[in-house]
């Protein structure tokens, strides 16, 4: 079984690079997809015949407790190792990845993305000829000058060049016009190969247990989600929010290889099972380890202050873009919050357990008033990205059983339930070119289907009972006010900020939804059988998650931590 | 006095490298291929002395002045390697290009091998001194690249020899395995001075901060294929001197009378030379990180970038080395040291891969001291223009623009590096220099997959977490600022529309360099047990 855990990195690896290879081809999209279904089926399989999750008491000293192990030499004088390994903690996360690898080079296959499906009646009129969906678009945004504000990164929106250009290189020397058309217009090749090697890097993150072989692999995610923001994001924002994205990254990712190699000297090995059976670091750097590594994280995960990097990146990307890096690279910063930072130095995160949390607490609420004022959506899903990490990173300081458990479980819900938003705004904004909430409304008579969508995904997205969402933020604010005292003050604060996520995604369902149909929104056609087929699994999940919590709460008990 | 015994088999590589440089000189038209083959062959010799048993040569008591141990051999074996490139990529030339290519090689190999003050600083010259010649095209702006670098070399030569020379009086040998025994208890400030000097002249080899200035502007005017070995080999004699003497010279343990000194006790009662030379090197390498970035931020032409950022790397080479300053550091000085050298050997591969690939997508930038009069230069023939001395290219000439007087201008500018922006596209009309040029510049910037680069970082981010966290800190931020640099450069090469239709030259080359980069990263143990100085 161990070797399934070199397929699950390699199966998408090799993919990328046959997608690469084979861009030109029309199959090409179709070895992405088969690529991430492997992946997902070795991911799938790997807790069979796992060994028991307990530590055992083997010939003296503590083995740690996973499920299945790989181990290889790889450069023994750095202390690198191609040691991997699973366990209760990182499989979730680990299947997840897969999941949203598959789905997103599906979508790349199979979604067209569609332009509106009949001509308006006010185009008509304007222009007689009207008729390509392409023209229809240009001369919407050009009828209408005094709705649109000039765009700026604040506003994230409305981009009016950004339409014509999904999933399309900008500057590419081959293009020719008839690829411009969004009626058919499809991403190229080269988009599902980079998601391929972001989802090959992500998942090593999560499997190695070795750290110099984390840091590689952490650093490895960067380059290819650096070129999908650069290449194939929205043309006005891409450059710079891709430059932004790829600094706080590397500055965070290299204070995080600091602190480990700190722990690496400190403990004289870099395997990571056997650091956290150990106990950890010793006391005199436990805090300075801790303290480089949850800045490193903070980063990544991201934390207030150090988020402003995501709603720039996450407001440019591509679609499948924005679902990946609210899916899987976040997962990354809390992942190693949790799993690194806190299994190495476990006394510097007691120490350094209040700083955090009111971080976090701040993060909630200045997440949440944000939210309510801004006028884009997909800038808003992003937004609400640092509220929901700021419970997870809230939970984790708790420390208590219950605060990891509610930080592992809010960071699986909010990677199921913010991909699926961002999937769904990346579907709204290509069918009416716009995502400013201004623009919109009416979506529940133009699109039933879509808008029943949004209103479950919104939904769990603010914690309602019996969704995914509603158990890790709930368990949270429990978590924080078990522990009495001041944290009283964070749980209300949390609690408050849950309030303030209710009322903005209510807004943003409002604005969406409900009133009179919006001209933006008329006319277009309603959610795809390719699209519902992408959702579905989200969906499913979401409702899984949020009905029987119980499962997935055992598998984290046993996990190493 | 008596008389050194001399193991001829160590110094076989450097025989070798010495007789190629020779027949280089008198093989006429087939001086090219005899350099290459000889040194080669030295490469191999080097290999071969490496992989046996350790052996040194004049030895004096228990020092040596010569040793061939895995450090010494996998540096000269690399040295010769780059040169053989260098000639790889140099197109034709004259027979005295070979020859000084060759005896500029041999004295890196000597260098390899010197563990006396002397022999190091003569193999530094005899490394240094062909390139005065080598740098210079013809021409007004290759006269001031070629005279630049003289004065600067000889002043950083002066320095460095009034650095020995202290620290000759201060400790009584020139023998690196006597140092640290005799500047024990010498004269603190003639020590410390010594030791400033000596690193500050050797400093000007790896152009490092505040010796650095001459790099950007020679890299730059010098014909690609020197401005390579500049780059390359040039650097690594540089990294390899500060090495030794920090290593060798100044760190008790590692020397032969290591164990006479007590392991010290803090920082305040550390020895002057390892205190000074700890700070004097804290010092170069934060300056040169600072400098090499922050200059290299502004730069519009490719190889001036590629100059400055060398200049940061060269702080990042000399950052472990500044540990021994700290107690934990001294206890790790033969890893400091051993991180050093492998983020030395490491940079200098891929700093040759990027002008490798630069020099295979430039026209012109070969053939530029071979012997054509009567030739018409190429770009001449593209001008439709005689060739008009540059001289008078300045005067004013009525009826010539400021356009047409650039152009008349051209061959002095022909097989220079260019601007970034003719990069553009470079991915479509020659993809194997260009991705040759994305793996050295991604691995520059320390990221994966070009995983040599990242190797790298790990190996010098490792020594300075465990002994210097501060410096770990600055290293990782210079690397950062290094991305805004680097990450443009790498969305040149591979978006946009081609300007030129120009494919690449010298495909063996780029593929040997490039095959070097790539086992460099898939195996990284090759590299680092060969640069390992821990005995």
């Amino acid at each position: 079984m161990s070797a399934l855990l070199v397929v699950a990195v390699g199966v998408p690896l090799i993919g990328a690079v046959l997608v690469w290879a084979w861009q030109h081809k029309a199959f090409a999209h179709w070895i992405g997809v088969a690529a991430a279904a492997l992946g997902l089926a070795a991911a799938a399989v790997l807790p069979l015949g796992r060994a028991d999750g307990t530590r055992m008491l083997d010939s003296g000293r503590f083995t740690s407790g996973w499920w299945h192990e790989f181990d290889a030499a790889w450069a023994p004088s750095l202390h690198l190792d191609f040691s991997l390994a699973v366990d209760g903690v990182s499989w979730p996360l680990i299947l997840l990845t897969a999941l949203l690898g598959l789905l997103c080079c599906v979508h790349n296959a199979a979604v067209i993305e569609r332009g509106k499906t009949a001509p308006q009646p006010r185009e008509a009129t304007a222009t007689a000829t009207a008729t390509a969906t392409a023209t229809a678009t240009a001369e919407h945004h050009t009828s209408a000058p005094l709705q649109v504000p000039a765009a700026t990164v604040e506003t994230g929106g409305p981009f009016p060049a950004a339409d014509q250009a999904r999933g399309v290189p900008a500057a590419s020397g081959r293009l020719h016009p008839g690829r411009f058309d969004p009626g058919t217009a499809r991403p190229s090749p080269t988009l599902t190969s980079l998601l391929l090697a972001v989802q090959a890097a992500s998942t090593l993150v999560f499997l190695s247990d070795n750290l110099i072989l984390f840091f590689i692999a952490f650093e490895a995610v960067l380059l290819p989600m650096w070129a999908i923001i650069h290449r194939y994001g929205d043309p006005a924002a891409r450059r710079h929010a891709a430059a932004k994205f790829a600094l706080f990254t590397v500055a965070g990712s290299l204070l995080m290889a600091t602190g480990l190699f700190v722990a690496v000297a400190d403990a004289g090995t870099a395997d990571l099972g056997a650091i956290i059976t150990a106990g950890g670091v010793s006391d005199d750097v436990s805090l300075l380890v801790f303290t480089l590594l949850a800045t490193g994280f903070a980063v990544k995960a991201p934390l207030w202050p150090l988020h402003s990097w995501l709603p720039d990146a996450h407001t440019a990307a591509p679609t499948v873009g924005s679902v990946l890096l609210a899916g899987v690279l976040l997962k990354l910063g809390t992942y190693g919050l949790i799993r690194v930072a806190g299994g190495l130095a476990p006394d510097g995160a007691a120490d350094a357990a209040p700083v955090l949390a009111v971080l976090a607490a701040l993060g909630i609420i200045v997440a949440g008033l944000v939210c309510l004022g801004l006028p884009e959506i997909k800038r808003l899903i992003a937004y609400s990205s640092v509220g929901h990490m700021g419970f997870v990173v809230l939970a984790f300081a708790a420390g208590t059983e219950a605060g990891v458990r509610a930080a592992l479980f809010g960071n699986l819900a909010h990677g199921l339930v913010t991909p699926l938003l961002f999937f769904l705004a990346g579907a709204l904004k290509s069918r009416t070119h716009t995502g400013r909430l201004a623009e919109l409304g009416g979506l529940r008579l133009a699109a039933p289907m879509l808008a029943g969508l949004f209103g479950f995904a919104a939904l769990a997205s603010l914690g309602l009972p019996g969704l995914a969402g509603f158990w890790g933020e709930a368990f949270t604010v429990y978590a924080a006010a078990e522990r009495g005292g001041a944290w009283l003050a964070l749980a209300a604060v949390a609690a408050f900020g849950a309030f303030l996520a209710a009322a903005y995604l209510l807004r943003m369902l409002k604005r969406v939804s409900h009133g009179p149909v919006a001209p933006a929104i008329a006319g277009i056609g309603d959610a795809s059988a390719a699209e519902i087929a992408v959702w579905s699994p989200l969906v499913a999940g979401t409702l899984l998650l949020g009905l029987m919590p119980g499962p997935l709460l055992a598998l984290f008990a046993e996990g190493l931590l | 006095m008596q008389v050194q015994t001399i193991d001829h088999a160590a110094l076989l590589p450097l025989y070798l490298a010495a007789a190629s440089a020779v027949l280089a000189l008198f093989a006429g038209r087939f001086a090219k291929a005899a350099m290459m083959i000889g040194l080669t062959a030295a490469a191999i010799a080097a290999v071969w002395v490496g992989v046996g048993p350790d052996r040194a040569a004049f030895n004096v008591g228990e020092w040596h002045s010569y040793v061939a141990d895995d450090p010494a051999m996998g540096a000269a074996a690399l040295f010769a390697a780059v040169t053989v490139l260098v000639a790889g990529i140099s197109g034709r030339q004259a027979g005295e290009y070979w020859f000084l290519l060759a005896a500029s090689a041999s004295g890196g190999i000597a260098l390899a091998g010197s563990r006396d003050l002397i022999s190091l600083i003569v193999a530094l010259e005899t490394l240094t001194v062909p390139l005065y010649v080598l740098v210079t095209k013809p021409g007004r702006d290759g006269a001031e690249a070629g005279v630049t670098f003289l004065i600067s070399s000889i002043t950083a030569s002066a320095t460095a020899l009034m650095g020995a020379a202290l620290l000759y009086s201060a400790a009584g040998t020139v023998h690196l395995g006597g140092l640290p025994a005799g500047l024990a208890d010498a004269d603190a400030g003639l020590t410390a001075a010594g030791v400033a000097l000596l690193l500050g002249g050797l400093a000007f080899k790896l152009a490092a901060a505040p010796l650095h200035a001459w790099a950007p502007l020679v890299l730059e005017r010098a014909p690609l294929p020197i401005a390579t070995y500049l780059a390359s080999a040039s650097k690594l004699g540089g990294a390899l001197a500060i090495v030794w003497l920090v290593h060798f010279g100044l760190t008790p343990g590692a020397g032969a009378f290591g164990d006479l000194l007590p392991p010290p006790e803090g920082f305040p009662s550390a020895p002057v030379a390892q205190r000074s030379a700890g700070i004097v090197l804290a010092a170069l390498s934060v300056a040169s990180i600072a400098v090499g970035n922050l200059a290299a931020l502004a730069q519009r032409r490719t190889v001036p970038l590629l100059a400055w950022s060398g200049v940061a790397h060269a702080g990042y080479v000399l950052a472990p080395l500044a540990v021994i300053t700290t107690a934990d550091g001294r206890e790790e000085a033969g890893a400091a040291a051993s991180a050093a050298l492998a983020y030395a050997v490491l940079f200098v591969l891929l700093e040759a891969g990027a002008f490798t690939a630069l020099t295979a997508v430039r026209p012109g930038s070969g053939d530029f001291l071979a012997s054509e009069e009567g030739r018409t230069p190429e770009a001449d023939l593209k001008a439709g223009g005689p060739p008009v001395p540059d001289l008078k290219a300045d005067a004013p000439v009525s009826g010539l623009t400021a356009g047409h007087r650039r152009t008349l201008a051209a061959p002095d500018r022909l097989g220079d590096g260019g601007r970034i922006s003719e990069l553009t596209g470079l991915w479509r009309t020659a993809p194997l220099p260009a991705s040759l040029l994305l793996f050295s510049v991604i691995g520059l910037a320390g990221l994966p997959p070009a995983l040599a680069g990242t190797f790298a970082k790990v190996a010098i981010l490792e020594v300075l977490a465990s002994s210097a966290v501060w410096l770990a800190v600055i290293v990782a931020a210079g690397a950062v600022v290094g991305l805004a640099y680097y990450l443009p450069l790498a969305r040149t090469l591979l978006l946009g529309r081609p300007a030129t239709l120009a494919g690449g030259r010298f495909a063996i080359a780029v593929a040997a360099i490039g095959l070097a980069l790539l086992a460099a990263s898939l195996a990284p143990q090759l590299v680092l047990e060969f640069t390992s100085v821990l005995q």
